[in-house]
Formats: C-alpha cells, structure tokens, sequence
C-alpha cells in the first residue's frame, strides 16, 4: 500500500528522470506520439503563447536548469511559447479572485487553469459558463482517458474539462508515535490520539471520509448521510479529539511528531517520506476519496491552442514524464508501461499508479453536495466561522 | 543599585530583541538544512549547497526582488503624502479635522480581504488600470498612508516650536525653516514612518494576492510554495535580504560618524544650524 | 516664498491635498462600492440585486457578536502585551542607542522581511509539543504533563502581539526620541529619582507614541484572521476568519461586506472613547 521512498531512491528517480531527457530522439518520440497534434484541424491556428497557471511543483522541472522539460519540447513541437505561471495556491482563493472579472464578462488572461474537483469551484465555472468548450477534434488523444474519469458527475460528456492529475485522500499516521490507525472510527475514537490528529478542512475530503466510516455513499449525499457526518465531526472536534482542520500545513506537525495521525493526500506524504520514511499513508478501512484537478479554459481562452496542449499532454511518453517528477495519479492510459521500461521501481508504486483492487476503494465526493449553500454554511459553522 | 538598574533596562531590551529574532535563528539555521525531499521541516544535515547556489530558484529571485522594489516605491511615496497629511493635522486647524482622521483610521479598520476585492472591482471597471505591478504598488501606498500618518504624528505633538520661531526671528523663510529646523528635527519619526511602511509592503499578502493579476511578489510566492514545500533557498534569500539592508543600514551610519568626525577636525568652520541646537534634538 | 505667504489658508489644504486625493480615489470609491455590495441581497447563484438589504447587518451583529467580541479581546490583549515588551525596547533604542539607532530600528521590522508565513513556521518549530522549550514548560509545570502551545487562544493571542510588534515599538521610539534629556536631567536635579523622573517626566511625555502605538497595532489586529487559521482551533476563529469564509467558500459577498462594516464600526467606536478617556490633544495635537 505504501511505498517507502528511501533518499537513494528519489535522487536515483530524479537522476532518471534528468537521464530520460538528455536522450535526443525522446522529443520526436513525443511528436510522434500523439497523433494530430498540430494545426491538423484545417484552418485553426496557434496562438504564439499559451498562458496556463498552475499549482504549485505540479509539473516537470530540470533541477539543474529550472526548466519544464515537456513545456519545452511542447514549444519544440508547435512553435507555441508556455507562459507558466505558479500562482493557484488554493482553489477558493483562486476563484475569489477570478470571479471578479469573470462575473464581470471580462477575460482572465488565460488559456489554461486548473482546478479541483473536491471543491464547489470547478463546477460553478463550468456552471456559470465561465469555461470555453473544448475543442475535441485537436485533442485525439483523449480517447487515452482512463474510463473511470469519463463521466464525472459536473462534466458528463467531458465538454470543458480534462483532468491533470489525481490524487488519494486517507490517513497518514507516523508508526514512531503511534499504533497503526486503520480507519476513521479509530481516528476519532482512539483517545490516545486526543489533540494529536487533524482534519482536512475541505468537506468534500473530510466529510467524504467520515460518510464512509458511516457506511454512506459519499458520491450521493442526502441531508440524513450529511447529518450524521457533520455531527459526528463535530464532537470529535468539540471534545478535542481533533487538534486543528488544515489545509496541508499538517506536514509540518506531522513530520516533527506533534500529530500522530491525521487526514491528509497521498502526494504529500511521498514528500515527506525522504526526510522521514517511517511515515506511512493508507486508505481507510471503509473507503478513501480520490478527488481530480482538471484542466479548463476560462472563458477568453485561445480554445484551439489550448486543446493542442491538452492533447500533447495525453500523449503517454509526456505524461510519463510528468507523473514521473509530481508523483500523482495520472489519468492518462498506457504511462504505467512507458515508466515501466525506464523506472519499474516508480510504475510499481501503488501510490501512483493504484491497481484495480486499490481504485475500488476510493470514491467521488458528490459534485452537487460541494454546491449546496446550507452544507456549506453548516460546514463552515464546525471550522469556526 | 544603581549597576543593576541601569543594565536591567539593557537586560530587558536584550531580552526583547532575542524574542524579536529568535524567529530569525530559526530561518537561518534551517538555510543550512539538507532535506531530502521538498519540505523543509526536520533537520537532516548541514550543508552550504543552498548559500552557494542562492539564486538557484529563479521565480524565486525574481519574486523577491519585485517585492524590494514595491517596497521600496511605496514607502517613499506614502512617508511623503502621510508626512504632509500629518503636518496638516497637527499645525493647523481646518474644517473637516475630524473627518480628515477618520479618513485615516478607517483604512487599517477595514479587513484585508474585503478591501483587495474592492480595490479589485476599481481596476476591473477602469479600464485604464492592468493589473499588475502598477495596481499593486498603487494598493500598497495606499494602505500604507495611514501608518505613516500616525507615526509622524507622534513626533509632531509635542515639537517644540520655539525652535522654529527662533529661526524665524533669525531671518530664515518658512521654507528653510522646515529645511533646515522642522525635517531634520522631525526625521526619526519620518523615518519610523518608513520603516512602518516597507515592513508592511515587503510582507503583504492578502490584498497584493487580488491585485497583482500574473505578477508574483515574494510572500505570493510563499504562500504558493507552501502547498508543496517551500525551497531551502528561501530561507537563504530573506536572511540574505535581511544581511544587506541592516549591512547598508550600518555602513549609511559609519559614513555618518566619519563624516561629523571630519567636520569636527576643522573647528573654525562655519557650523550648520542643525547643529546649533540643543543636544536633545537629534536627527 | 511670497505664494504660499500670502495664501497662507490653503497651505493645510495644499498640504493635505496629494495624500487625501490617493485615499480618496483608491480607498473611498472601493469602500462605497462595498458599502453598495453590503445591501445587496441574493445567493451567488441567482445573483445579487442592490434592496437596502440592512438585514445583512442585523444578522452580522446578532449572529456574529460573539466573534466580534473574540476579536476585541484578543486585539486588546495582544496590544497590551506588545506594549509592555515594547516600551523598554524603543526606550533603551531611544536613549541608549546613540549613533545606531537606525540600525536597531531596522532589526526590529527584520522579521517582516522573511513573510508572515516563515516566521509563524519557525515559532511552530519552536513550539513544537515535542520541542525543547514545551518540554521545559512541562517540566516547570506551567503546562500540564499534557499540555501543548500550538492550537491554544494562547498560541494564537502569541501570535498576533509576536507580528505586530514593529508596529508599537516605532512610534513609541519615535515619541520617546524627541524627548530633551534636559528635562529628565533638571528633574534630576530637583531630587526626583530615576523613577520618579521617569514616570513624572518621560512616560507622560511618551504618550503621544503610546497612544500612537495603540492604534496602529490594536486597529489591525481586530481584523487578523491568519493567526487563529494556523495557531488555533475553531475555539479561536476570529471575525477574519469569518469574512474569509463567507468571501471564499459561501461566496456571500454582501455578508462579508455588512460584516466588514459592522467591524469596523465597532472599532471606530472604541477609539472614539478611547480618545475621549485619553484627551483627544494626545491624538490630534
């Protein structure tokens, strides 16, 4: 279930994925990847700059020259510079600020955002029509789409988005302090764990988790499986037994031993695992919640550039490349057999690349439920406000 | 007795700028960290790979060195408005004293985050404003006017102004005068004012965040960073940021020393008249 | 220079006119556009329509006063304390710093320069419940054998004086540098010992800095939300917090915005009496 990255391994990784790059032909391997990419679709063109803002350390970088490795070889190929630009930090701040202008009519400047999909804000862009469609016709590789994430419940047909990575959320615990936690009843029943174990303070993972410790369905939230969650969160944290709700600032305290156990996502443990490798990360007994960031045009956009890259993206040697340095799920098909060849250790990861048994166990977090102005406002009530 | 109390005070202050600092030690010990991975929380090791190669982030640098800049922009041009604003206020009486006051408390009333939305929608519906560095610098001297005004304040009550009327009855014209008497004589709290201000600009967040369009500013940076793990190098760039500015603070006073030191070793020199008032007065 | 003497009316005007004109145009349009959006009724959803909704103010101070009040106290209480640690530190700056006053003054708003997120990630280095100085308050038995700092009002009351420190100590510098030694050496002088020419002499003719220090630190600090996100529990949010939450994940603006007011508004309050108890020669000179 969990994979101990030792210092060894993550610097051999990064030494491979620096290796793969500096082999020339692996850019015409990209091109011919894909099929279609360019302006095959008549008489579209490319805009001279895609503008794409992203998260944080959420794409491939060359430590040595601070590049983007497939950024580059994307401007290689169709001559289209990347405007890259870091700033998305948090989904509800990014939205508060580009609502302005949305609301307003006006373009954001943007080709490509990405957003997630455990947060109201994802579909209410795509709600308020703040996203262009995409142009299906330049992104061939779609059809490289993992099934499961074909028909997501705020995208049915995939008209306007596409995701970027996935991502798992469970239980982290550190086994130097604590017994293995397993489950949610034992993190909020477990008193040894009293003022020792956060939450996360999205509902979508937090109450996610919980509904399925009750036995609920988290992907259909009615106001009864709501209830049952919100109240049994509640307690856990009025009597202390949850120290803080968090966004990931729980990698501190957890890294240095003030919490024991918390609720926290897959990615950011296999950070924390170099410098402290005893940490371990599970999926509840009763289920986990995986949750997707996905790629949209604001309105605005350049639709045509855009869908390039998006498709450029799908293509299994890129997205190699990039799940390779982000170690995230990747909903791209046939990147497992590419990493397979180069880095069996990294393909093998059940935190990258889940198998069927593991994917089982996690489910979405209903999309309309994130919407629901009284679930939000009772949520926002147990976080203090 | 008199031994103790007198280094009780120094004991005290000491003891208060190591409570100041003590954060600082902190962020320069861990520049030296050696984690393994992207977080920088535990101690793994020491090294000077991050020292050698400051400026190996480069969003890093850049972000730092546009937040120096609007820093240093908006201080200087909100110490010059507030110190006007403040002169007003406290040498002259005028209609709308006491509105004028309430202009300036109301600023640092106002919650961040509903003040950057609103200054947000003035730049969205002028059209003449990109957001960017223009509108953020225009944010940041505008919030930090209101400091700069109280800190001013604080010297000017209370200034004597008999030293101004001396100079006056001495020949001076108002405009030397404030040259001469006033600025020199209410500098430290010009200067405090300033201070006041860059503090404020080098670490805003909230309102730089609505405002700055595809700009990053250093604390953008950080916070963004966060979500992933925050390079060691930053540390090294705030402690290397902080080395220079005390470091160009130091040699601006050591050439002051020399200067007056050479002054004094020719006595028969005309003395500015500055430097004909009361030891008290210090600028 | 004969304009300004012989228009010597318009000089507070002219003086006043650069830095009220920038407030004017980049603080009060975007405050009316709030005070416009605080009337407004409507869920972000249908939308918003401006109805002299004063509902929203209503309902700000009868649900929220509890955190109104939370804020209040906190501010006060973190001001209190920046003052007493402050005051010796401007003090000692102002009369014992000699030539390098500037120097120590840029050493005070050093920790700004390393963004308010670094400085709070050391203190929760530093307070770490299994660090050493926790450990320490264990052992003396000032915390419990369970006790921890992190995620405690104290923690957080910490945090707010901990980062607005600069903000008392230099006009308290500023005030207290003015002062003429001379004064303190003929009280001296009239038999009044250290402290007695102290209180007598220097604390009074400080005030102007203490109460200048006040305000720059209380005012803001009311509104302060980040501290109690990161060093509290939901025990210690803060009406900032609030305003956060209902800006970002309720998106109900108008909300934010009668709350902003209604905070502001009390704020104003209590320095109007505030400067009423002091005298207001203390605040406007």
């Amino acid at each position: 279930m969990t994979d101990m990255l030792t210092r060894e391994e993550l610097l051999r990784r990064a030494g491979f994925g620096a290796a793969m790059l500096s082999i020339p032909g692996l850019a015409a391997a990209c091109g011919g990847g894909g099929g279609g990419g360019s302006a095959s679709s008549g008489t579209q063109k490319l805009a001279d700059t895609l503008r794409f803002s992203n998260w944080p350390l959420y794409i491939d970088v060359n430590e040595k020259t601070k590049t983007h490795p497939t950024l580059d070889a994307f401007t290689k190929k169709t001559g289209v510079k990347v405007d890259y630009v870091e700033d998305i930090n948090s989904n509800s701040e990014y939205f508060g600020k580009i609502q302005g202008p949305l609301s307003r009519g006006q373009s954001i400047h943007k080709d490509l955002i990405v957003l997630t999909d455990n947060e109201r804000f994802l579909a209410l862009m795509i709600d308020r029509g703040w996203v262009e469609e995409l142009d299906k016709d330049a992104i061939p590789n779609i059809s490289n789409l993992v099934d499961v994430q074909k028909h997501p419940g705020f995208d049915p047909d995939r008209k306007y988005s596409l995701p970027w990575q996935s991502g798992m959320t469970g239980i982290a615990y550190n086994p130097k302090v604590t017994k293995p936690i397993l489950s949610i009843d034992q993190l909020f029943e477990d008193k040894s764990l009293k003022g020792q174990m956060t939450a996360l303070n999205g509902f979508g993972d937090t109450l996610g988790l919980v509904m399925l410790a009750n036995g609920d369905d988290p992907s259909k939230i009615t106001d009864a499986s709501f209830k049952s969650a919100i109240d049994r969160v509640k307690e856990a944290s009025d009597s202390g037994q949850i120290r803080q709700f968090t966004g990931n600032d729980y990698a501190g305290p957890l890294s240095k031993g003030d919490l024991k156990a918390c609720i926290a996502w897959s990615g950011d443990i296999v950070q924390l695992l170099p410098d402290n490798p005893d940490l371990k990360w599970v999926i509840p007994k009763d289920g986990g919640i995986i949750w997707t960031d996905n790629m949209i045009i604001p309105k605005g956009g350049d639709v045509f550039t855009a869908s390039t890259y998006m498709n450029y993206a799908y293509t299994p040697a890129v997205a190699a490349k990039i799940a390779a340095y982000i170690q995230y799920v990747t909903p791209v098909k046939g990147t497992k057999e590419v990493l397979a060849k180069t880095d069996p250790a990294l393909a093998g990861n059940e935190l990258i690349f889940p198998t069927d048994a593991t994917l089982e166990k996690v489910h979405l977090i209903d999309p309309e439920a994130l919407n629901n102005q009284s679930y939000a406002e009772q949520w926002a009530a147990v976080l203090g406000a | 007795m008199k031994f103790v109390r007198r280094h009780l005070l120094t004991a005290y202050a000491i003891f208060a700028f190591a409570y100041l600092l003590v954060p600082i030690a902190v962020v320069i010990m861990f520049s030296f960290n050696d984690p393994g991975g992207r977080y920088n929380f535990t101690w793994q090791g020491f090294t000077l790979d991050q020292w050698k190669n400051w400026d190996g982030v480069p969003a890093l640098k850049d972000a730092m060195i546009l937040s120096l800049e609007i820093a240093l922009l908006a201080s200087v041009v909100a110490t010059v408005l507030g110190t006007l604003i403040a002169l007003a206020l406290v040498r002259y009486g005028f209609r709308g004293r006491g509105a004028t006051n309430l202009l300036i408390f109301v600023p640092m009333a106002t919650p961040e985050v509903v003040l950057a939305a609103a200054l947000l929608t003035l730049f969205l519906n002028v059209t003449v404003f990109t957001l960017g560095f223009g509108t953020i610098l225009i944010a940041h001297i505008m919030f930090c006017i209101s400091y700069v005004v109280v800190t001013v304040k604080a010297r000017l009550i209370g200034f004597d102004r008999s030293l101004e009327e001396a100079a006056k009855d001495l020949g001076a014209t108002p405009f030397e005068t404030f040259r001469l008497v006033t600025l020199p004589l209410i500098m430290p709290g010009i200067f405090g004012g300033a201070m006041l201000a860059f503090a404020l600009s080098i670490d805003d967040f909230v309102i730089s965040n609505f405002n700055s369009g595809t700009t990053v500013t250093f604390p953008l940076y950080i916070f963004g960073a966060a979500q992933r793990g925050i390079p060691v190098e930053v540390n090294v760039i705030a402690m290397i940021l902080f080395g220079v500015t005390v470091a160009a603070m130091g040699f601006v006073t050591w050439q002051q020393a020399r200067a007056e030191r050479m002054a004094s070793v020719r006595p028969e020199q005309e003395v500015a008249p500055s430097q004909a008032l009361p030891a008290g007065a210090s600028a | 220079m004969g304009f300004f003497h012989r228009h010597r009316g318009l000089t507070p005007y002219l003086l006043l006119l650069p830095g009220l004109a920038w407030l004017a145009v980049f603080f009060l349009v975007p405050l009316g556009f709030l005070a416009y959006q605080s009337l407004q009724s409507g869920t972000f959803d249908v939308g918003y329509a401006f109805d002299w909704a004063w509902g929203n103010y209503w309902d700000a101070l009868q649900r929220y006063h509890p955190w109104l009040v939370r804020s209040l106290v906190y501010a006060a209480i973190a001001t209190l304390l920046a003052l007493v640690i402050s005051y010796p530190l401007a003090y000692w700056i102002a009369f014992r710093g000699g030539r390098w006053k500037n120097v120590l003054l840029v050493m005070i708003i050093a920790p700004f320069f390393v963004t308010y997120l670094i400085r709070t990630l050391a203190w929760q280095t530093i307070l770490a419940d299994q660090g050493p100085v926790v450990s320490l308050l264990r052992d003396v038995g000032i915390l419990g054998a369970n006790g921890r700092v992190l995620a405690t009002s104290t923690a957080v009351v910490a945090g707010i004086t901990y980062n607005f420190l600069p903000f008392m100590a230099l006009p308290l510098y500023v005030a207290l540098e003015a002062i003429d030694h001379r004064l303190i050496e003929a009280a001296e002088d009239l038999y009044a010992s250290k402290l007695q020419a102290f209180l007598r002499v220097t604390l009074p003719l400080s005030m102007p800095g203490v109460v200048a220090g006040t305000l720059l630190t209380f005012i803001p600090a009311t509104g302060d939300f980040i501290n109690a996100q990161l060093l509290g529990t939901p025990k210690q949010a803060m009406i900032g917090n609030v305003i956060q939450s209902k800006f970002f994940n309720l998106l109900d603006y108008p909300g934010a915005a009668a709350l902003s007011f209604t905070l502001m508004a009390a704020v104003l309050i209590l320095i109007a009496i505030y400067a009423r108890a002091i005298g207001t020669e203390k605040l406007t000179g």
